[in-house]
C-alpha cells in the first residue's frame, strides 16, 4: 500500500513538473497578448475593406446551407456567425492540390510562391489544428511548400458565435491551447475586443479604427470565450490520457472494430474534413510535349483500401490494412493515442466535421471513444 | 522529305479505336481535346483507325487499342480476339467496355429485347445476350473509365504509357472528391447519392451542380453494398427495395447479386 500511495505521488510530481516545463514554452509561442484593442462593430467593414485593399483575406463564407473558408470579394461576404466550415482552414497554406514543382529537360525548378494573406476568423479549435500541422510539417525534413505558405499567412482568431451540432471542442485536448495566432477577435455586445498577440497582428491595427479596450471589455470578451465552451451538444468524459491508453489497449479487440466499421464505405470523408489530417499523395504529370510536367501533391485518406496499398514490383502489391476495420482503428488510433506524445495531446480539436461528414454516422470520434473508456453514451468494451 | 516523315511516322506510337455496343459517345468526347490537344498528342500518336475521325482501318499491328462499348454479342468475341492479337496493350474506353455500363440494364430483365425493337425484335442483327465489359472476353490492360471517359484522364494516361509508367487510376471513391471541393453533401438535403461506392477521378462536377452521382465509373474495389442500401433507405428516404435497386446505370456487372 505505501508502495502505490509513493507511486502515485511520483507521477503526480512527474506530471506537475511536465506541466510547468510545458507551460512557460506554449506562452513563450503563442506570446503573450501585445494589446487588447476595441472595434465598433459598425467599423469592422471598413477594417476588412482596408485589409483587403492591402492583401487577400481568406474568410468564412456561406456556401449553400453550410460555410467554408475563401477569400473575400468584399467585407459583406464575411459570416463570422458560421458554425463551422466544410473544410478546415488548414487550405490556405496547404491547398487540396498542391502544385510542387514544374520539371523538363534543365531539371525541376519548385513550384514554391507563398503571397502575403490573412486567413481571417479562426475557431479556436482550428487554430489548435493548425498548431499541430505547423509542428508536423517542420519537424525532421523541413515541408517548404506548407511553412512557405504558413509564414506568409497572418493568422486572426474569432471567437464562435454559434455552436455546431456535433461539437466537442470544450472536452478534447483541453490540456492544449491555442497559439498559432497573430490576433483573436471576440464579439462582444458593442464591438469587437481585438487581441494582438504577435507584431504581424499587431500590424494589422494601422488598417482600422481600433481604440484602446477597456478592463469591462476584456473582462465580458473572456466571459463569451469562456461562455462558449459550456455550449458544446457532445461531450468526452474522460482525460486525453485515459483515452489514448484505453484507446491503444483496444488494438487487439479484433471484434470491437469490425462492428465499429460494419457501415463503414472507406469513402475518406471523415480524413478529408480533418484539420489535423496531412497525409497526402505525390503524382507527375507529363505536359503534351512528353518532355516537361508538373509534380503535384493531393491530400490522402488512410480511410481508402489503396492508401496502405505498396508495390512489391512486378505488378504485385501488398495492403497492410486490408480490411475496414484496421482502417477504421488506424484513425482513430491516429486521433487518439499514436501522436499524442508528441504534439502534448491528442490530434483531435473537436470540431465535428468527421461526424457531420459521415454518412452512415459512424466516425464520430465522442461515440466510439466514450464505447471504449465508457461512459454515458456507451458502455465499456 | 518523304523519307523523313516516313522516319517520324514509324517512331510514333500506333494507336486504333474500335467500338462494340455502345453509343460512340466516347470517340466523340476525344475529338472534344481541341485543336492544340490533339495537334500535341499527334506529335507521338499516330492514328491507324478511328471511324469517327478518318476511313483508313488498320489491319497491322497496333500499340494501342482503345476498345468502345460493351461485349454483347457472342459473335463479338472473334473480332475483339483479333484486335487482342494484334495489339501490345488493350484498354478499355469508357464505362460501356469497362463495366458494360448503360447496356447491362438489360442483364436483370427478359423482354428487353421486345421493349426497346416492338415487332422486329426478332430480327438476327438485333440478337444480343447479357452484357459484360471487354475484359469478358479478352485481356485488358487499363481501363479508362466515365460516361463519357474522361478526356484528362486519357491525355494522363497515354502520357504515362509513353513513358513505360503504370498511370495511376483512383480507386478511392468520389466522396473525396466531394469533399475536397467542398461540395454540400446530397445526403445533408436527404437526397440519395452513389458517390459513396463510386469510383472517383471525374472532380465529382455532378453532386456540385445538383445531381447525384450515379457512379459512371462504376464501384470502387470492395464497395460496401450492404451499408448502401441502407443510407439510402434510412438517409435518402428510399423503401428498402427501391434502395436496393436504385442506381445501377452503370454497375449492374459488379453488383454482388449480377447475374
Amino acid at each position: 500500500m505505501p508502495v502505490l500511495v509513493q507511486l502515485n505521488c511520483d507521477i503526480r510530481i512527474i506530471k506537475f513538473i511536465y506541466l510547468m516545463l510545458k507551460r512557460p514554452l506554449t506562452s513563450a509561442a503563442r506570446g503573450t497578448a501585445m494589446s487588447v484593442y476595441f472595434l465598433k462593430e459598425s467599423d469592422l467593414t471598413f477594417f476588412l475593406g482596408r485589409l483587403l485593399a492591402s492583401s487577400p483575406v481568406i474568410a468564412p463564407v456561406a456556401k449553400k446551407s453550410k460555410f467554408v473558408f475563401a477569400e473575400l470579394g468584399s467585407a459583406a461576404e464575411l459570416r463570422l456567425d458560421y458554425d463551422v466550415t466544410l473544410l478546415p482552414p488548414k487550405t490556405a497554406f496547404f491547398p487540396v492540390k498542391q502544385k510542387l514543382l514544374d520539371f523538363g529537360p534543365d531539371g525541376p525548378k519548385s513550384a514554391i510562391t507563398p503571397r502575403k494573406q490573412v486567413l481571417f476568423g479562426v475557431h479556436f479549435y482550428d487554430i489548435k489544428g493548425i498548431d499541430m500541422l505547423d509542428q508536423l510539417f517542420a519537424e525532421g525534413h523541413r515541408d517548404n511548400n506548407y511553412l512557405a505558405n504558413r509564414e506568409a499567412t497572418t493568422v486572426v482568431g474569432s471567437s464562435i458565435q454559434k455552436v455546431s451540432s456535433r461539437a466537442f471542442f470544450s472536452t478534447v485536448g483541453t490540456d492544449v491551447q491555442p497559439r498559432g495566432h497573430d490576433a483573436f477577435l471576440t464579439h462582444v455586445t458593442a464591438g469587437y475586443v481585438f487581441e494582438t498577440r504577435t507584431p504581424k497582428g499587431e500590424a494589422l491595427i494601422s488598417f482600422g479604427s481600433f481604440e484602446k479596450a477597456t478592463a469591462a471589455q476584456i473582462e465580458e470578451a473572456a466571459g463569451v470565450n469562456a461562455a462558449v465552451l459550456k455550449r458544446c451538444p457532445e461531450k468526452l468524459e474522460h482525460s486525453s490520457e485515459l483515452i489514448a491508453v484505453k484507446v491503444r489497449n483496444a488494438f487487439a479487440n479484433e471484434e470491437l472494430w469490425t462492428d465499429l466499421a460494419k457501415d463503414c464505405f472507406s469513402c475518406g470523408s471523415c480524413n478529408i474534413v480533418c484539420p489535423t489530417c496531412y497525409c497526402f499523395d505525390v503524382q507527375d504529370r507529363w505536359n503534351l510535349d512528353q518532355v516537361s510536367g508538373t509534380r503535384h501533391r493531393t491530400w490522402d485518406a488512410c480511410l481508402t483500401n489503396d492508401f496502405s496499398k505498396v508495390s512489391l514490383g512486378a505488378g504485385g502489391s501488398e495492403n497492410f490494412r486490408e480490411r475496414r476495420g484496421q482502417r477504421f482503428r488506424h484513425r482513430m488510433m491516429r486521433k487518439a493515442a499514436y501522436l499524442n506524445e508528441k504534439l502534448g495531446g491528442p490530434a483531435c480539436v473537436g470540431c465535428g466535421r468527421c461526424s457531420a461528414g459521415c454518412v452512415p454516422d459512424i466516425a464520430d470520434p465522442v461515440r466510439i471513444i466514450n464505447r471504449i473508456v465508457g461512459g454515458r453514451h456507451g458502455s465499456s468494451v | 522529305m518523304s523519307t523523313s516523315i516516313e522516319k517520324a511516322k514509324a517512331s510514333k506510337v500506333k494507336v486504333a479505336f474500335f467500338d462494340f455496343s455502345s453509343c460512340e459517345g466516347c470517340q466523340i468526347e476525344l475529338t472534344n481535346l481541341g485543336e492544340e490537344v490533339f495537334t500535341g498528342l499527334l506529335q507521338h500518336l499516330e492514328f491507324v483507325e478511328f471511324r469517327e475521325v478518318m476511313t483508313e482501318t488498320a489491319k497491322g499491328p497496333i500499340d494501342i487499342a482503345f476498345i468502345e462499348g460493351a461485349f454483347t454479342r457472342e459473335a463479338d468475341r472473334k473480332r475483339l480476339e483479333d484486335i487482342r492479337a494484334r495489339s501490345k496493350t488493350v484498354i478499355s474506353f469508357g464505362a460501356c467496355a469497362s463495366t458494360g455500363g448503360i447496356t447491362a440494364l438489360k442483364n436483370h430483365m427478359s423482354d428487353y429485347s421486345q421493349c426497346v425493337y416492338g415487332v422486329n425484335s426478332g430480327a438476327p442483327h438485333l440478337a444480343s445476350q447479357k452484357s459484360e465489359p471487354i475484359s469478358a472476353a479478352i485481356k485488358v490492360d487499363y481501363a479508362i473509365h466515365g460516361c463519357p471517359m474522361d478526356k484528362d484522364e486519357f491525355v494522363y494516361i497515354v502520357s504515362h504509357l509513353l513513358h513505360g509508367k503504370e498511370p495511376v487510376i483512383p480507386n478511392h471513391p468520389v466522396c473525396v472528391e466531394c469533399k475536397m471541393r467542398e461540395t454540400v453533401c446530397r445526403y445533408s438535403y436527404g437526397h440519395h447519392c452513389m458517390g459513396l461506392v463510386a469510383r472517383a477521378g471525374c472532380g465529382a462536377p455532378c453532386p456540385a451542380d445538383g445531381i447525384p452521382c450515379e457512379a459512371c465509373r462504376g464501384f470502387i474495389e470492395h464497395p460496401n453494398e450492404e451499408s448502401l442500401t441502407k443510407v439510402m433507405n434510412e438517409r435518402g428516404r428510399m423503401t428498402s427495395e427501391r434502395a436496393k435497386n436504385k442506381s445501377r446505370m452503370f454497375t449492374a456487372t459488379l453488383r454482388g447479386d449480377a447475374k
